[in-house]
């Protein structure tokens, strides 16, 4: 016995080595970032180093304070206007002439082109690239704060999620500006205290275009001839919701396209007709954009090109405008549909909040970090035209030296306020930055603002005199800004956006030693059987068990690649394949069971096809899989007798798990709740099936169902499922008739917790899922079967210790299988959310996460994790020879501490779970919202 | 077990040697008279390997067949032909349940990549056991080879389908290399294992046949 304890200390004794390396690769993934309590005040500005001269500083200090005429800086506008279109992609505005080829979705906002075409207006078309995660709230927050909003903000609540760091909305506030707002809720949720008048719409239907938008169009128009606001913000919801129903490239997205194109025509008609001298509008900004982009399949938080690059649209309607010179100018530009140039700047959204605080003369939010944008400071402070560039007018020369010195100075506060808030950041966080690097900032920071002082003061002493090119001397300070910034915001990209690779490696080192470990302890466990239970040395368990190590090798060296994480489904077949051929092997030279091992290859044959089949719809919509149609057979989805096929084959499926389940009661003796539970299941089956049947295209079935209702029996089926898990941990309490055999009670109770569960997993799953049932059904009994085999012809009455690492590991890639089966996929845009909203139209958060984790695990994790006492039972399931209990439960522990083992094992499924409950958290949480 | 089969250390080199001279001639050949190769033209160069190869892998196991008073050399060439596309059929499932793609254009390519493995594992142990069930439980189930012969079949079997194995892993990378396409590097990979298989057969007949004499 003492080998069997010192055994299960091992096992504890690896599970806790594990954990820590779990821990550690953890904290270098995940990214956090401190926020901080502490906000801008007009009077800091004092503090800065800017305004050195004597009589501006104090006037500066105590006169901007109290009047409404800027503080910081002074205000370039007046009123601002901001229309948000959610998931707006960049090729959305965008004329199509900047991209290779033009597809139905480009050109359709043709508004903004023309404007920024055109010449003497001041419009210009920025792209816009934001950070990710690009999910709306992340983005309204990085927007409004200037920030990086990280995958967990310390400090952030889970319920409540009103920003509480510093940010540009809260500024106006305090400096007397009134904030209207309309459209998405989100707003509200962030911002609970700040809005004049909000007309929030709930936005959490996705499958609801328009009632958003409508209650936008609907407060928009109006509000755009009150005097009562100072900035207003629209946000639209349609096209977000429109690609997360229908994708990119598909008719209502176009239309809704076309709807804002008018609207947008609309607005700037109005505020074009109140833009003259005294008008409501004489000195508003108009500001267009996205939050973030999207993929063609409508997918967005992650970090691909097609998903940070987003819009920018500013406009000024003041007329006068001097021409901003080369050096500065980043934009490029082409000639749009009409043949007209169309120039594209581009700006960060890290840069938005900053910018828009030195336009409305309000101070930057503490904790931005963004610099101020060039192109758009000059779009608002009227510099910026394409009409009359000629430099050598000496009275133009005298407004730009102007303006760069004014811009000069907005940086100086801006590069002031930035180092306040680096230093602030790294005095009280515990994560800060490295000395080395906030060495590096502090100097380039001295080196900048002393510069900016000897320059100054050259420029005070030469003001009446003609200095030598101050321009030149000007745009050289400007460089120097710029070069601060650049080196802060790069740092803080690198800290709170990029992962720690050298912890993530420490963890991945200590995992892997623990493996080694657990090879040894397994051999131990091994061996302690033969000692114990007289086994007769068999050097092939060793060699399975070696050959075991190298199986879980592979795949976690596998997982370091990004290119074998893509393929990870075809990787898994691969080796279930390998395994099944050894199996294969196996069976032949013991002439039994060669049926069982052809069976689980022709099944492994079937679950990689379909996973190819996946992955080419998978390609047709997500620009993260290369296309590779070669890979696989093409089917011809337009045939009748396929969709008769797709129609009666699922049904037919259920109904062969429904004889199944039924011949398992009948099959084993007894009464009592577990009985009835599994009954519950048979029940719910059934009406899964009536279910499919009202939902098929055959016309005769469908017209005889249609009165049950789209929503009941979903509802009905997952009533019934939690009725059976309440019964199941329940039930025992109440049952009084034992089993006459602990063993057939036993099984009988698994098959209850794995039923009770799988009629809601296939529910949520569609139609597939019964076929996937039952490929699971016939894997898990093969694999058992083939296990059994062995020990069985070895040694009929002992080998309780010999458990096989093999099937362990077998049981794990067939979950894995299953999991890319069921049309999963390893990154951001992978899950399902259709599957959330089965037997619902609303959406609850708790509910739907639930859902959404029981579609995306069901198969692949819990299913499986669930059958595993099927593995310990291993060959008493067909042995009639009773066995005694406490080897049985000793055996199943072994076989639970392995198997967890070795899904801990499989980085992904830790890299997965935290991306999906990052993206559950974040996305579900707020996106809809 | 009669002695008849038994053979030397030299019979069995020369077998070693004729086998891997006719893969490297269905290169050279491949090389100067076709002006082809592996990856321009995996179809035409596995064809042409299969062609060259298959023949000589026939001619030579024959000889060393079982119980050679009671089955001719005719009759051993005849099972091993039959063996031949039996053993593709086979080798193309395995192929298939690991990951191959079924896409019709690939087809070719799976055949002939199927017949040149088939002419390495089953043709030469069709030619020396013919249809004795125990023997090929014994070589390729429980991997116990005995005689010279047995060694070399099972290790350069087991060399060209592991090596093969192998060569299918440079795949799912993006290094976007015209190589890595099915079944180019399975097909290098294969070759490689029954090169290696060719070596360590050798070693073993060597130390084998030393046991051999020392049990005599």
């Amino acid at each position: 016995m003492e080998a069997i304890w010192r055994s299960r200390w091992c096992f504890w004794l690896i599970t806790a080595i594990h954990l820590v390396a779990l821990l550690i690769f953890i904290r270098g993934f995940l990214l956090t970032r401190t926020e901080l309590p502490n906000s801008s005040h007009c009077s800091d500005v004092s503090q800065s180093p800017c305004f050195f001269s004597p009589t501006t500083t104090t006037s500066t200090s105590s006169s901007s304070s109290n009047s409404g005429d800027g503080c910081w800086t002074k205000p370039a506008i007046d009123r601002l206007v901001i229309i948000i279109l959610d998931a707006l992609r960049f090729d959305f505005v965008a004329p199509s002439t900047f991209f290779q080829e033009k597809k139905p979705w480009m050109d359709r906002l043709t508004v903004l082109q023309n404007l920024a075409s055109t010449n003497g207006s001041s419009a210009r078309i920025f792209k816009a690239i934001a950070d990710p995660p690009t999910t709306s709230l992340q983005r309204l927050k990085g927007l409004t704060t200037g920030g990086l909003p990280t995958f967990i903000d310390v400090g952030n609540s889970f319920g409540a999620p009103a920003i509480i760091e510093d940010n540009f909305i809260q500024q106006m506030v305090l400096n007397g500006k009134r904030v209207v707002m309309m459209g998405d809720d989100t707003w509200v949720q962030l911002f609970p205290q700040h809005f004049n008048k909000s007309y929030p719409y709930p936005s959490f239907n996705v499958k609801d275009l328009h009632t958003v938008d409508d209650g936008c169009i609907e407060h928009l128009f109006p509000a755009l001839f009150q005097e009562d606001w100072d900035v207003l913000i629209a946000h639209f919801l349609g096209v977000d919701h429109a690609g997360h129903i229908y994708g990119v490239d598909s008719l209502p997205m176009v239309e809704k396209l076309e709807q804002y194109n008018l609207i947008l025509e609309k607005l700037i008609k109005i505020l074009d007709g109140e833009s003259s001298s005294g008008g409501l509008h004489e000195n508003t900004f108009l500001l267009v954009m996205g939050d973030h982009g999207q993929t063609l399949n409508g997918d967005h938080g992650g970090g691909s090109a097609e998903e940070v690059e987003t819009l920018m649209f500013g406009m000024s309607f003041k007329k006068s405008s001097y021409p901003l010179p080369s050096d500065f100018d980043t934009s490029s530009c082409a000639l749009d549909l009409a043949g007209k140039k169309i120039c594209i700047s581009s700006i960060q959204q890290l840069d938005f909040a900053a910018t828009m605080s030195v336009l409305l003369g309000v101070p930057f939010p503490f904790g931005s970090i963004g610099r101020v944008n060039l192109e758009m400071y000059a779009l608002a402070t009227g510099t910026w035209s394409v009409e009359g560039a000629n430099m050598e007018n000496f009275d133009n020369q005298a407004k730009w030296e102007n303006w760069l010195h004014n811009y000069a100075d907005v940086l100086c506060v801006n590069s002031w306020q930035v180092k306040r808030y680096i230093d602030a950041y790294s005095a009280s966080s515990v994560i800060g930055f490295s000395s080395e690097d906030l060495l590096h900032i502090s100097d380039l920071y001295d080196k900048a603002q002393d510069n900016w002082l000897q320059t100054a003061k050259n420029l005070l002493i030469h003001q009446n005199k003609s200095y030598d090119s101050p321009i030149h001397v000007l745009t050289k300070q400007i460089d120097t800004y710029f070069n601060f910034l650049t080196n802060v915001s790069d740092l803080a990209r690198s800290k709170w956006t990029e992962f720690n690779l050298r912890m993530m490696g420490v963890g991945l080192g200590i995992m892997l030693a623990s493996l080694f470990l657990m090879f040894l302890a397994s051999q131990e466990v091994n061996k302690a059987g033969v000692t114990f239970f007289s086994l007769h040395g068999d050097s092939r368990i060793s060699f399975e068990s070696v050959f075991a190590f190298i199986i879980v090798a592979i795949r976690a060296c596998s997982l370091l690649s990004n290119s074998y994480i893509l393929e990870e489904g075809k990787v898994a077949s691969f080796l279930l394949a390998t395994t099944g051929i050894i199996k294969l092997r196996d069976s032949i030279r013991k002439k039994k069971m060669i049926f069982e091992a052809i069976v689980l290859l022709l099944l492994v044959t079937i679950l990689r096809l379909t996973i190819e089949i996946g992955l080419i719809k998978q390609a047709a919509t997500s620009l993260f899989m290369k296309a590779s149609h070669s890979w696989v057979l093409g089917v011809v989805l337009g045939d009748p007798i396929w969709t008769f096929v797709s129609e009666i084959g699922p049904i037919l499926a259920l109904i062969f798990l429904i004889f199944l389940l039924c011949k398992t009661i009948g099959s084993i003796p007894g009464e009592g709740t577990l009985k009835y539970t599994i009954m519950g299941t048979i029940l719910s089956y059934m009406l899964i099936s009536v279910h499919w049947a009202s939902e098929s295209k055959i016309p005769v079935v469908a017209i005889l169902l249609r009165g049950a209702g789209r929503n009941f029996i979903p509802r009905i089926v997952y009533f019934i499922g939690l009725g059976q898990l309440l019964l199941l941990i329940f039930g025992r309490y109440f049952d009084l008739d034992k089993a006459a055999n602990w063993k057939s009670s036993l099984v009988l109770r698994i098959v209850a917790v794995l039923s009770s569960f799988s009629s809601t997993i296939i529910m949520l799953s569609g139609k597939q899922g019964s076929f996937v049932m039952l490929a699971f059904l016939i894997g898990g009994y093969c694999i058992v079967r083939l296990d059994s085999m062995e020990e069985n012809a070895i040694n009929p009455t002992v080998g309780l210790f010999t458990f096989n690492p093999l099937v362990v590991i077998q049981w794990n890639l067939l979950a894995v299988c299953l999991f890319f089966v069921t049309g999963h996929w390893c990154a951001f845009d992978g899950l399902r959310y259709g599957a959330a909203f089965i037997g619902f139209d609303e959406f609850i958060l708790v509910r739907q996460a639930i859902l959404l984790t029981l579609d995306t695990f069901g198969f692949s994790l819990i299913l499986p994790v669930l059958g595993l006492p099927f593995l310990a039972l291993g060959q008493y399931l067909w042995d009639h020879a009773g066995c005694k209990r406490s080897f049985l439960l000793t055996r199943l522990s072994q076989v639970i501490i392995f198997s967890l083992l070795i899904i801990i094992n499989f980085k992904y499924k830790l890299i997965y779970c935290l991306l999906f409950i990052n993206k559950l958290i974040v996305k579900l949480l707020y996106i809809y919202f | 077990m009669s002695g008849t089969n038994q053979i030397s250390f030299l019979q069995a080199f020369t077998a070693q040697l004729i086998c891997g001279l006719g893969l490297a001639v269905a290169f050279w050949v491949a090389r100067n008279f076709y002006s082809i190769d592996l990856i321009s033209d995996p179809c035409p160069t596995l064809r042409l390997l299969s062609i060259v190869e298959t023949p000589i892998v026939i001619l030579v196991y024959s000889w060393f067949r079982l119980n050679p008073q009671e089955c001719s050399y005719l009759k051993a060439v005849a099972r091993s032909i039959l063996a031949f596309p039996l053993g593709a059929l086979l080798i193309a499932l395995g192929a298939i349940a690991l990951g191959a793609p079924i896409h019709i254009e690939y087809l070719s390519k799976t055949i002939f990549y199927s017949l040149l493995m088939s002419s390495f594992t089953f043709v030469p142990a069709a030619a020396v056991f013919g249809t004795s069930w125990t023997h090929w439980q014994r070589i390729f189930a429980h991997t116990k080879p005995t005689e010279a012969i047995e060694y070399m079949i099972c290790i350069q079997a087991y060399g060209a389908v592991i090596g093969a194995w192998f060569g299918a892993w440079p795949m799912p990378l993006d290094w976007e290399r015209p190589w890595q396409e099915w079944p180019i590097c399975v097909s290098y990979g294969a070759i490689g294992g029954y090169l290696v298989g060719f070596v360590a057969s050798l070693g073993f007949v060597i130390a084998g046949h030393g046991h051999h004499l020392k049990k005599e």
